[in-house]
């Protein structure tokens, strides 16, 4: 990268980084630098993978109205099918939220969806079908807002459809800027490896702007994500070729700085919002621990197993994580048991788990207020690694917490529905976009007649 | 300034001996990952460069060990014909949903095979049933696939660019179509065959690219036919003389006067397909979560996130014949250090795990081939073995997959 557009990204990152400070993000995973949602949340963007034999088999954006005083409350008001089996996977919203991007593991594409012109019927705004031409990396994996830009990690590579793969960073109209790899024992790319692993693998990606630190995590290639799960676990080869690193960058520069080992399969990262709070968490899919990233009285960054997560012998399979904005709770869904566990992280050395509820016979994602008073969970993980038969429930379920206990407000049966396999989940709302919700722009005009 | 840059550059390149720097094994090793101290020794991406080959000499001219092409009956190569089979085997394009070329799964620097896993995958993740073979040397395969069900390599390819759990293409027609439609293609196309693509010329296409794939002049071949008395230490002089002898591996996997390609082109049972589909599902199996850490996992959890493994009867699929049931074509030998996992169901992850299963006389069936019967070889006699299978290593294999990484990838651009 050239001396000026470097500059050029650092003075970008720094206005934003204000921007950010002063707003907050509606639930308490997504980027620092993006709109925050004020209040209740009225819908909830489902990103579903089309499952063969079942309705129209393609990948759809499912939109379910999840605001109490909607007459559409708990209903399915919106669907979009894209077209194909991408393998539907994760999604973000652009820094100013204007637009929901989301990924396809298999086939590569980048759908972006309009979700701000009308919030209950979001459009297909552009399909990037470019990426691994552009890039080389295979498997648009996060979608990560950063300022004018999204930061998309990948998960593989189009040479041996293995683990090694980068970070791909776009600008906000959908233009191709720059690939990032992830450092290898051949090319640390003046990263520091820390102890015995530098994979070059990735997963997820998240920064802590006020310590001008980025993170990523590390899970494994197309052929393993793409696989049936069944056959992977009787596969000793295939079980070789999973992530066991994290990687520490300098935000500004993206540069990597320091590798961790961190065994079996880191996945998603979700840092502390308190400007105090100098860490991040994650969770190993495979050995089901939790791990910390914390910098240390030195200003030194470390990372340090904290936590087991349920029986690591039996594979539990944490997934999905979610930090509350307080600092003081994190779920974790383990995807082989169906369940949710609530962690009380007060002390962020030592995880302690209060509470745990069964959510279906799979379980993946969680997306919470920024409140805390509501989460929803849905059923998908990956299109080859879901449940068979019966057991392959898919639904997406809606939860209040009432800080003891989750309770069941309302279910959407994906399979019922014909709709597919549930995964990620984004929230919408009218307020973010100076829009009034309809029905209480009805009864406006109702009561002035 | 930029055109000195660019001089600098072309310079560097013409100077550079990128040979030494061709690995042939995956870039992300995984050597030792079953103990607790393993290290990575990943290579980088963008550092997976190579240099184009002179593949059309590679075809034409003899290597020792070797028999001639000519004597195999192929349309004579031509270098036209030869750069589009190579262009169109690294094209991802060149499938269902332009994710899958020939090279996911014959991956040039895994021996032209999937080293990372038993049985490749597919098409939107679908799983085959099979292991993937080496493409290096087919062309001397008088019969293709393990239940040797095709005769022709231009034929070949339609199997994998049509199969619903390989490229997934919707017709012969769609194939043909996309590549006329594509102008670079369809100059190439009419360049060298004086007419556009069609079913025949694509496939004559490839089958030219993998009939350039030949590699021998291993260290064995420089010893055995070239007269080279040090080129095999001890211990794979040893290793020969147990594989022509008490091991009797020769009888199936031949060796002849002027060369030799370690298979008599016949099938036989040798056990490994019967334990496949008969044996008793384990109640738990062994799963590795990380470097040192296995656990036992109950077959059922495995099961639930699992299909039902497809059945293989080998070469009775083709014929019907209960006497050819669980027969596999011999595969040849040559270069077989770089190929793993082994057998056509992947089961051996190393040649140390075939010797044992050989040593202890393949699976015991009423089919068995009697050839196969327990050995008895000391623990010398199998390290030596296992010393001599290591140097059939071709000694231009590293320019083939060095020439493989020169090769465009084909992906979807706008
Ligand atoms: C999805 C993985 C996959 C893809 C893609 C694939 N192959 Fe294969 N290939 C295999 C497997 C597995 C076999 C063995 C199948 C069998 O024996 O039944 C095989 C067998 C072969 C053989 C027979 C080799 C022998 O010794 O008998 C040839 C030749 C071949 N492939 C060439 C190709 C070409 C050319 C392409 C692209 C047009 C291709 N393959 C695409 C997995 C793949
Ligand atoms: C009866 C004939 C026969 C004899 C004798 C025999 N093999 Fe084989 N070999 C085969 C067949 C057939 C296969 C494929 C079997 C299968 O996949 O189920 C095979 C497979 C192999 C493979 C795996 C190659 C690959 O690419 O997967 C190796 C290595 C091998 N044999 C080595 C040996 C050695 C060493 C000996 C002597 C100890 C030996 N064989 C004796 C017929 C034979």
């Amino acid at each position: 990268m050239s001396k000026l557009s470097s500059l050029l990204i650092k003075f970008v990152a720094l206005s934003l980084i204000m921007v950010g400070a002063a707003a907050h993000a509606d639930e308490t995973c997504m980027s620092p630098y993006m709109a925050k949602i004020v209040g209740q949340e009225d819908f909830v963007y489902v990103w579903t993978l089309g499952e063969e034999g079942l309705g129209d088999e393609q990948d759809k954006l499912v939109t379910i109205d999840v605001n109490p005083i909607s007459p559409n409350y708990g209903e399915v008001v919106n669907t979009l099918s894209v077209g194909g089996r991408n393998e539907a996977h994760h999604s973000g919203f652009s820094d100013d939220r204007r637009f929901l991007w989301a990924g396809g593991l298999d086939t590569n594409k980048i759908f972006i969806f309009d979700v701000h012109s009308d919030p209950a019927k979001p459009t297909l705004h552009k399909v990037i079908d470019d990426f691994v031409a552009k890039s080389g990396v295979v498997g648009p994996h996060t979608f990560y807002a950063l300022a004018g830009r999204m930061m998309i990690t990948g998960l593989s590579n189009n040479k041996d459809h293995g683990g090694r793969t980068a970070m791909v960073e776009y600008s906000n109209q959908g233009n191709y800027i720059v690939t990032h790899w992830h450092p290898t024992d051949e090319d640390l790319r003046g990263a520091e490896k820390s102890g015995k692993y530098a994979d070059g693998y990735g997963y997820d990606v998240r920064a802590l702007p006020r310590r001008n630190a980025m993170f990523t995590s590390s899970f494994t290639g197309w052929t393993n994500y793409m696989m049936d799960f069944g056959t992977m676990l009787a596969d000793p080869e295939a079980m070789k070729r999973f992530g066991n690193t994290a990687v520490l960058w300098d935000l500004h520069t993206r540069k990597p700085k320091k590798v961790f080992d961190m065994p079996g399969a880191p996945l998603e990262i979700r840092c502390a919002w308190d400007p105090n709070h100098n860490y991040c968490f994650t969770t190993t899919a495979l050995t089901s621990q939790i791990w910390l990233m914390y910098e240390d009285a030195d200003g030194e960054w470390q990372a340090e197993a904290v936590a087991d997560i349920g029986d690591p012998s039996k594979i539990p399979l944490p997934v999905d994580i979610s930090i509350t904005s307080d600092d003081k709770g994190l779920w974790v869904q383990t995807f082989m048991d169906g369940k949710t566990r609530y962690f009380d992280i007060s002390d962020p050395f030592k995880p302690k788990q209060v509470y745990e509820k069964e959510i279906g016979a799979q379980v993946n994602m969680i997306s919470q207020s920024w409140d805390g008073k509501r989460a929803y969970f849905t059923s998908s993980l990956l299109a080859n690694w879901d449940k068979k038969a019966e057991q392959d429930e898919q639904f997406f379920k809606a939860y209040t917490w009432d800080g003891d206990k989750l309770n069941l407000e309302f279910t959407v049966d994906f399979k019922a529905k014909k709709l597919g396999s549930a995964h990620q989940m984004r929230f919408g709302a009218y307020g973010l976009y100076g829009l009034k919700r309809p029905y209480e722009a009805k009864n406006l005009v109702a009561s002035g007649e | 300034m930029l055109i000195l840059a660019l001089l600098l550059m072309s310079v560097t390149v013409a100077l550079a001996e990128p040979m030494s720097d061709i690995r042939l094994a995956p870039g992300d090793s995984r050597q030792g990952y079953e103990r607790a101290d393993y290290v990575t020794d990943s290579l980088s991406i963008p550092a997976r460069q190579g240099i184009s080959a002179n593949l059309l000499a590679n075809a034409q001219s003899s290597h020792l060990g070797l028999p001639t092409l000519s004597s195999y009956e192929q349309e004579p190569p031509d270098a036209a014909v030869i750069e589009i089979g190579r262009k169109l085997f690294f094209d991802r394009r060149l499938s269902g949903n332009k994710t899958m070329s020939c090279a996911m799964c014959h991956i040039p620097e895994q021996g032209f095979t999937s080293n990372e896993l038993k049985r490749p995958i597919g098409f939107e993740g679908r799983g085959l049933k099979r292991n993937a073979p080496t493409l290096l040397n087919v062309v001397f395969n008088r019969r293709l696939f393990w239940d040797a069900r095709e005769s022709t390599l231009a034929q070949q390819v339609w199997s994998p660019l049509l199969a619903v759990n390989e490229m997934n293409n919707p017709s012969v027609g769609s194939v043909v179509d996309q590549l006329r439609k594509d102008t670079q293609y369809d100059k190439m196309f009419e360049q060298a065959f004086g007419e556009s693509a069609n079913m025949l010329n694509i496939g004559q296409a490839l089958a030219q690219y993998q009939q350039s794939l030949l590699a021998a002049d291993s260290r064995f071949d420089r010893w055995h036919f070239g007269g080279n008395r040090t080129s095999l230490n001890q211990l794979e002089q040893k290793g020969f003389e147990v594989f022509t002898g008490k091991g009797s591996c020769s009888s199936c996997h031949h060796i002849s006067d002027q060369h030799a390609l370690f298979t008599d082109h016949q099938l036989h049972n040798t056990g490994v397909g019967v334990e496949d589909s008969m044996r008793q599902t384990p109640d738990t199996i062994e799963v590795q979560l990380a470097p040192g850490v296995l656990v036992e996992v109950d077959q059922k959890l495995v099961s639930v996130v699992g299909e039902v493994k497809e059945n293989d009867l080998g070469r009775y699929e083709i014929t019907l014949n209960p006497k050819d049931r669980w027969k596999y074509r011999t595969p040849g030998l040559r270069n077989v250090a770089l190929t793993a996992p082994y057998m056509h169901n992947g089961e051996f992850l190393s040649l140390d795990e075939v010797i044992q299963f050989y040593n202890k006389g393949g699976v015991s069936n009423k089919m068995l081939s009697p050839l196969i019967r327990p050995l008895d070889l000391t623990i010398e006699e199998q390290t030596a073995l296992r010393a001599f299978l290591g140097s059939l290593t071709g000694s231009n294999v590293k320019d083939l997959v060095s020439d493989a990484f020169a090769a465009p990838v084909g992906d979807v651009s706008q």
